[in-house]
């Protein structure tokens, strides 16, 4: 039998907006940290933000998964509000 | 009065070279610096005018219009499709060798959709626009990618 690399099959429609949901604060993370002037700061904060959601990858608790969308939005609000102050 | 004579000069030398060769980039910045230099001397001018032509015969028959006017050289499929791959063969977590235009990010790549997110991220920067989320998430092979990308931006074959 061939082995499938398909991803978990049937999410629940919460867990599927949940994934959703994520995926656009990864995308939003990624375009805010375009706008950085400094290509080191810019590669930091990339390979921060990638080991921030890889980490958390495997997490399947609804609750925990919420309150890491939370901090996520917080800190791309930081990330927007850092650019808006300095000029960028 | 020799500041008149030179710019005759310059004059005949501009004629002469556009109607030799209306593309050659070569000659047009040839000229240029001549006409920053106010001060040249006339005779020195004059005399550059023989050599400019000859220069502009000789390579007159291969000119092609090559003015770009500031815009980019226009896309092709191929082009498309080289540029993508290009970009996906940098991706450090996609083996170069097992690349295809057919392989599928999750299935034979083994990416994940973190993953897919960076390298659709990837292809906008290569290719200077936006791809808004509900289509970037439906691109799951470097041939979708293309074929995407070449209808928003009207390439067709």
């Amino acid at each position: 039998m061939a082995v499938s690399r398909l991803p978990p099959a049937a999410l629940s429609f919460k867990q599927f907006l949940q994934r959703q949901k994520v995926l656009g604060i990864y995308r939003d993370l990624l375009r805010t940290i375009r706008k950085i002037p400094l290509e080191s700061n810019r590669r930091y904060l990339r390979d921060w933000a990638r080991e921030e959601f890889k980490r958390n990858k495997s997490e399947t608790d609804q609750d925990v998964i919420r309150m890491m969308i939370t901090q996520a939005n917080n800190h791309l609000e930081d990330l927007r509000k850092s650019l808006s102050l300095a000029g960028c | 009065m020799a500041s008149r004579a030179l710019a005759h000069c310059m004059r005949s030398v501009a004629r002469a070279s556009a109607r030799l060769n209306h593309g050659n980039v070569l000659t047009r910045s040839a000229c240029a610096p001549l006409a920053s230099d106010q001060r040249a001397l006339s005779v020195l001018s004059c005399g550059q005018r023989t050599r400019w032509t000859d220069l502009v015969r000789i390579s007159g028959p291969s000119v092609h219009l090559c003015r770009h006017y500031g815009d980019l050289p226009p896309l092709t499929l191929e082009n498309i499709k080289e540029r993508v791959m290009y970009v996906l063969k940098l991706y450090d977590k996609i083996n170069p060798d097992k690349l295809q235009t057919s392989s599928h990010f999750m299935k034979d790549l083994g990416l994940d959709s973190l993953d897919q997110v960076e390298i659709i991220m990837a292809m906008e920067d290569e290719f200077g626009f936006e791809i808004p989320d509900a289509e970037a998430e439906k691109l799951m092979t470097p041939e979708e990618i293309v074929q995407y990308i070449a209808d928003k931006k009207d390439v067709y074959e």
